[in-house]
């Protein structure tokens, strides 16, 4: 993956400056939103339904854009990035969706080799890589599988590897164990820590109280439209 | 089987499937769009080619008509003009035509079996140009002044009448073709648009994972371009086999009479090489038109949508 330019390893990976976020003419979704991620970090976010809690992880994704305020990621001022800046650093990015997101007609090996072939590389280049991570989440056996005929843990897991696959800085992950038991859950959020381990920042937006209580990673809490941190 | 595996994922899916754009109805209607695009334009060319050489035979040929005059001898003054005619700069041959001949020109109009030597009929002489463009009618007019009763015909009048029609013809043709373009691009753009509506989902997996505009439209190009040669090609080949079957039925089917007056406005109802090439030019024009139609409203599409 081509680095980010002029980006400084030294400043945050993720800082919000007093954002806040409307639709159209409606009320603010987002208030005043100030703080920072360090790379390397595991943030759950956590809220109510309804606190803003995807409006923030689509902010950071870069699909919307704040009403107000300035966030800076991997040292940029993204409100001030063109369109092709914009579309570089968002491959800095992964995301998992609560719906798993996988293109059904694809099998599981090219769904999860997709970021790779959008960036142009030949499958001789990356087969062996994708084989290596469909094995690692447990799925060596479910390559040629397509998504339908896999379980919901299987389906999180394959959408989990297509987040991961090109090597994302930043790892976001919005209700991802919201579609599986509670043991898989707890499973899920292990395979986020490993992740975590080889250095992707995750910021992972759950709901599930019972599941944060498990784990001892920082949690931002969003509530009425502002957010805390409780470390 | 692990090769074969192995084999299988070399060539990767595509990632907007076949099924997923409305491929047969745009098929469909592709393939009666360029046979009819190429229907019109072939009944452009005929009736082009026909006109030319129409004009062209009409043009190699004038007639002088020698009206009967009081006190004049006709044998004689047709043999006057017969030699002024031939010479005249220009002109290869001129020749009167017979009693006989005369009277199988009027026979339409007054009927068979008519006795011409009762009646003062009008004579013509045919006069053959070996070259109509250096042909002096101005002085073979002046000449005839000499003979009593003659007038010169050059049939510029019809002429003009007849490349007026054929022109108004070409037009006609060339207008409806231009429809049919704008139609099928229209068609195209809803078929595109629906296509994006109802594969919304893989254009916003595509954008998350970091797909450029460019990319995802080429992706659905792909596509489309597909769509348009299939198109093309099925309705190009029905429209060749149709002037086939049409130039056979008239040289076959119809009755005699009814081949040799269509015969004379089509010729032999043939394309010719230069017919067929035509139509099958617009194969690709029709396919690259409908890619660059597709790529653009996909383009505005994600503009729209991000």
């Amino acid at each position: 993956m081509m680095p980010l330019p002029l980006i400084r390893r030294e400043s945050a990976l993720i800082e919000f400056t007093d954002v806040g976020l409307r639709y159209g003419e409606g009320p603010e979704i987002l208030k005043d939103l100030s703080f920072r991620v360090e790379p390397g970090t595991f943030h759950f976010l956590t809220g109510p339904s309804g606190s803003g809690k995807t409006s923030l992880l689509r902010l950071l994704l870069l699909s919307l854009k704040p009403t107000r305020g300035r966030i800076t990621m991997f040292g940029q001022d993204v409100s001030r990035l063109d369109r092709d800046r914009l579309l570089q650093m968002r491959r800095h990015i992964g995301i998992v969706f609560q719906e798993f997101r996988l293109l059904d007609h694809l099998t599981t090996f090219e769904n999860v080799a997709l970021p790779l072939r959008v960036l142009g590389q030949p499958e001789a280049d990356y087969r062996s890589n994708v084989e290596e991570l469909l094995t690692w989440v447990g799925l060596g056996t479910r390559m040629d599988a397509h998504p339908p005929l896999l379980s919901g843990g299987e389906k999180q897991r394959a959408a989990i590897a297509r987040a991961v696959i090109a090597r994302p800085e930043l790892l976001l992950a919005d209700e991802p164990t919201g579609n599986v038991d509670p043991d898989l859950s707890e499973r899920l959020v292990h395979l986020f820590a490993e992740l975590n381990r080889s250095g992707t920042t995750i910021i992972l937006a759950t709901h599930e109280l019972p599941l944060l209580d498990k784990f001892d990673y920082p949690r931002m809490v969003l509530n009425g439209g502002r957010v805390a941190i409780h470390d | 089987m692990i090769e074969l595996l192995s084999r299988r994922r070399n060539r990767a899916a595509p990632i907007v499937p076949a099924r997923s754009v409305a491929g047969r109805t745009l098929l469909l209607l592709i393939a009666i769009m360029t046979f009819l695009s190429a229907v019109t334009l072939g009944g452009v060319v005929l009736v082009q080619k026909s006109a030319i050489a129409w004009s062209a035979d009409v043009g190699r040929e004038v007639t002088i008509q020698i009206r009967p005059v009081e006190g004049e001898v006709m044998d004689s003054n047709l043999r006057t003009a017969v030699s002024l005619a031939e010479a005249t700069p220009g002109v290869a041959s001129a020749r009167a035509l017979s009693l006989d001949e005369n009277r199988k020109l009027i026979e339409p109009w007054l009927g068979t079996g008519l006795d011409l030597s009762a009646i003062d009929v009008p004579r013509l002489v045919v006069v053959e140009l070996s070259d109509p463009a250096d042909a002096d009618i101005a002085k073979l007019a002046e000449d005839l002044k000499a003979v009593k009763g003659a007038s010169l015909d050059t049939h510029a009048a019809w002429r003009q009448q007849l490349n007026t029609m054929a022109g108004t013809i070409v037009v006609s043709g060339l207008l409806v073709l231009a429809l049919i373009v704008v139609a099928t691009v229209l068609a195209v753009i809803f078929a595109t648009r629906g296509t994006m509506a109802s594969n919304r989902e893989i254009v916003d997996v595509l954008h998350f994972i970091g797909a450029s505009n460019s990319f995802i439209a080429g992706e659905f190009q792909g596509r489309f371009l597909a769509i348009g040669l299939r198109g093309g090609v099925i309705g190009g080949l029905c429209a060749i086999l149709f002037f086939f079957i049409v130039g056979a039925a008239v040289g076959n089917v119809a009755p005699e009479a009814a081949g040799a007056q269509l015969g004379v406005f089509f010729g032999r109802f043939a394309l010719g090489i230069d017919g067929i090439i035509g139509i099958a030019a617009m194969i690709p024009v029709i396919a690259a038109m409908t890619a660059i139609t597709s790529r653009l409203t996909v383009r505005r599409f994600l503009t729209q949508i991000s």
